[in-house]
């Protein structure tokens, strides 16, 4: 139940009414009153004030003054007229309760009124602003706009000075051009006459001369001082080459060119290559766990090649490549030892073989394909199929051009060829 | 980086010129301002076009129609008097043409077996000393040396090694052209090599390799000891060369910049100030700048073998003229600051850098 406030003062005027609400110690703020056009209520819990107003005020003008303990209202009366009472006396409770509620839609509304009136001025606001920048920064603009104009004009100003000028000392230089010729021109002329005078040739004979002669005196002329200034110059080079080299294509190359994509292919087959057992266990159950792995096996072939047992070798890398097929390394070193065992043709299958696995062509596998062109070779020399033989030394020397043995097995294949050639 | 009321040179666009063909080169005639522009008709004609330059428009005066597409010229290697034009065509012939006259030209050689990719001359204009050469280079992969006054064969020839697989000369510079006989000749190839030739003593005197194409060569000045020289490439990067001190070994120092996010097509040095030159790029910009030289131009190294030290470069100012790349250059060798560039836009612009007596 909250503690209505029943001790007020008012006096009014015939425009205003003053009231004064004594607050018995509570504390107000402005959120604690509550004004409309005929209701005014003040509630501070628990205390409550409530007047219905004799007549309507101007809600908007008044005012309340909050302070000493007590609330000053300053209402304005929307009709200067004297009051009767403050309140009006015969309010039933609908009446109250009915002016109430229309009190508090009323100042709903005016609160949306007033938030939308804000608004808009804030939009306003935002407005003249935003134009107020705009009409700064097109100042600015047009200032930058004006100061290159004015170089411009300045620049054009001397671009065309400058040109007549040019044309200027053309025009005169023509015109000492044409005076110098004339000068040179007088004197050859005059001691072209003084022989012609000499000569007696009949009239005819004389004109057709002169006419030659005018001719060849313009010619003469301007070889003439043509000749001079050739003097001046050296005479041309005399013609040499210079043979150049261009830098070797080194992976990466000139990024246009690069072989990523191929060189990925390559180190991919390689990865595969190693996890590809092709193995039958059935046969090589009895074998132990190193002579599975291919590339000991690889290891312990080159061992015995390298002492000499061919033979062993063989046997090693054909056990490797039993258990793992598409290891070019196995298929080369293979070739070679077929190459010391004679066994050419053995030689260049498996030859042929390791180049097949060793595509795509990267600098990676480029000694590789050296040796298994240069061993192909070697096979078919023997064989004495000698232009298979020269096509592979070739091979090898395109991939590695700088290696001097393979030139020089190039050169006697060569002309191992001619001499056949001739001989037959 | 553009403010206008700063000290810094500004690029005032003077005249803006649409064609009707790609313009592969354009060039000041010397001692007028006439320009030409070179370049290739859609019906794959060669074009000439002769301009004069008057008040804010350009003037076509002249218009030679020849039957393979031009790709470059130069009047390097004329008199003042004659001003002829050589240029270097799609089809591998070097010709020289008589403006007067251009029906017939004065000298033609089919030079190469493909496109003269850039040509220069020395010895003309009434610079420097020595006979008139002109240098061309070709997708064929060679360089050539040419005196107008010997028909048919070069007076020097830069080829690769027999069987060695060749690569394209996208450019080529005369430079130490400083007496009657001292010569050498910058070629950049596509593949990152950079080649100096010696043509007094006909060797190669030093190669290097810059790793990405190179687009354009420029020594600062043709015609004395040698001093400068920018190389600029593919991917926005040019190089600057102290040419004044050559190691045995490490050859020539130099300081690189990277400029631009794509290639720089053309580099171009201020006639009248040899640290001042202007680069083309492809986004269609040009760049301004400044070379500093050392404190010490050269110093010994661990073996006391002297070796060049490399300046700086700054940049003077920068502006976008086009969407599509600016792939020729040229200043007026006249008028200071007055410069003409061609895009393939199809359009040829004349500027004008101002403030460069402040440098």
């Amino acid at each position: 139940m909250p503690v209505w406030l029943r001790e007020r003062s008012w006096r009014q005027t015939l425009s205003a009414v003053y009231l004064s609400l004594p607050l018995r110690g509570a504390r107000a703020t402005p959120g604690s009153i509550f004004c409309s056009e005929q209701y005014l209520k003040v509630s501070i819990p628990p205390f409550l004030f409530e007047a219905i107003l004799f007549a309507p005020i101007d809600d908007t003008n008044s005012t309340a003054k909050i302070g000493n303990g007590n609330i000053f209202f300053t209402l304005y009366k929307k009709e200067p007229a004297m009051w009767d009472s403050l309140t009006l006396a015969n309010a039933d409770k609908e009446k109250l309760q009915y002016l109430r509620e229309n009190a508090v839609l009323k100042a709903h509304e005016k609160a949306k009124e007033e938030t939308e009136a804000k608004k808009i001025t804030k939009q306003e606001h935002k407005n003249y602003a935003l134009e107020a920048t705009m009409k700064l920064e097109e100042a600015e603009r047009k200032r930058i706009e004006d100061l290159k104009e004015k170089e411009r004009q300045k620049v054009a100003k001397e671009l065309e000075l400058w040109k007549n000028q040019q044309k200027d000392a053309d025009e005169y230089k023509s015109i000492q051009k044409r005076g110098e010729l004339h000068q040179e021109i007088e004197p050859l002329k005059e001691r072209k006459k003084e022989t012609k005078n000499k000569t007696r040739i009949p009239n005819e004979g004389t004109s057709k001369t002169k006419l030659k002669t005018t001719k060849g005196c313009h010619g003469s002329c301007s070889m003439f001082s043509q000749n001079l200034k050739e003097e001046q110059l050296p005479a041309p080079r005399s013609a040499a080459t210079i043979k150049v080299n261009f830098t070797p294509r080194v992976f990466p190359t000139a990024l246009r060119e690069s072989r990523i994509a191929e060189e990925e292919e390559w180190l991919h087959k390689q990865a595969e290559a190693q996890r590809v057992i092709n193995s039958d266990l059935s046969e090589l159950e009895d074998l132990k766990e190193d002579e599975k792995n291919p590339d000991w096996l690889k290891d312990k072939g080159n061992k015995m090649f390298a002492m000499g047992n061919y033979l062993g070798a063989v046997n090693a890398y054909n056990l490797a490549v039993r258990l793992n097929n598409k290891l070019p390394l196995l298929y080369l070193n293979r070739a070679a030892c077929h190459l010391k065992l004679r066994n050419l043709h053995k030689a260049v299958e498996d030859s042929s073989k390791a180049l097949e696995l060793l595509t795509p062509p990267v600098p990676d596998n480029e000694n590789a394909r050296v040796k298994a062109h240069v061993r192909r070779g070697t096979a078919f020399c023997q064989l004495e199929l000698y232009t298979e033989g020269l096509q592979d030394y070739e091979a090898a020397l395109k991939i590695n051009p700088k290696n001097k043995n393979i030139e020089k097995d190039a050169e006697k294949i060569r002309h191992l060829i001619q001499g056949t050639v001739q001989s037959s | 980086l553009a403010g206008a009321g700063a000290e810094r040179p500004q690029v005032v666009s003077h005249v803006q010129q649409e064609l009707n063909y790609t313009v592969f080169d354009c060039k000041w005639v010397p001692r007028s301002a006439r320009l030409l522009c070179l370049g290739s008709a859609a019906r794959g004609t060669g074009l000439v076009q002769l301009y004069e330059l008057h008040g804010a428009r350009l003037e076509l005066l002249r218009e030679i129609e020849k039957s393979k597409p031009i790709k470059c010229g130069t009047f390097g290697a004329t008199s003042l008097q004659q001003r002829y034009l050589a240029t270097g065509d799609f089809d591998g012939n070097l010709n020289i043409w008589n403006l007067e006259a251009p029906e017939i030209p004065v000298y033609s050689v089919k030079g190469h077996k493909e496109i003269i990719n850039s040509i220069d001359g020395v010895g003309g204009l009434g610079i420097g000393e020595g006979a008139p050469e002109i240098v061309t280079g070709s997708r064929d992969g060679t360089v050539k040396v040419w005196d107008p006054r010997q028909k048919d064969t070069p007076v020097a020839n830069m080829e690769p090694v027999q069987g060695e697989s060749k690569r394209d000369c996208w450019t080529v510079a005369f430079g130490n052209a400083y007496n009657q006989e001292e010569r050498v000749v910058c070629a950049g190839y596509d593949n990152g090599d950079i080649k100096l030739f010696d043509l007094k003593t006909m060797s190669l005197r030093w190669e290097t390799n810059i790793k990405n194409g190179v687009c354009s060569v420029e020594f600062d000045r043709k015609d004395i000891n040698m001093n400068k020289l920018v190389a600029t490439t593919l991917e926005g990067k040019f190089h600057v060369f102290d040419m004044r001190t050559q190691h045995p070994t490490k050859g020539f120092a130099s300081v690189s910049e990277k400029a631009q996010k794509s290639t720089i097509w053309q580099v171009r040095h201020l006639p009248q100030n040899r640290d001042v030159f202007m680069t083309s790029g492809g986004s269609g910009s040009l760049h301004l700048w400044k070379y500093e030289y050392p404190a010490q131009r050269s110093k010994k190294d661990s073996e006391g073998s002297e070796m060049g030290v490399a300046g700086s470069v700054s940049l003077l100012q920068n502006v976008t003229l086009s969407t599509q790349p600016i792939s020729s250059l040229d200043w007026s060798p006249d008028k200071k600051g007055l410069c003409v560039c061609g895009a393939f836009d199809q359009t040829v612009r004349v500027l004008i850098v101002t403030k460069l007596n402040k440098i």
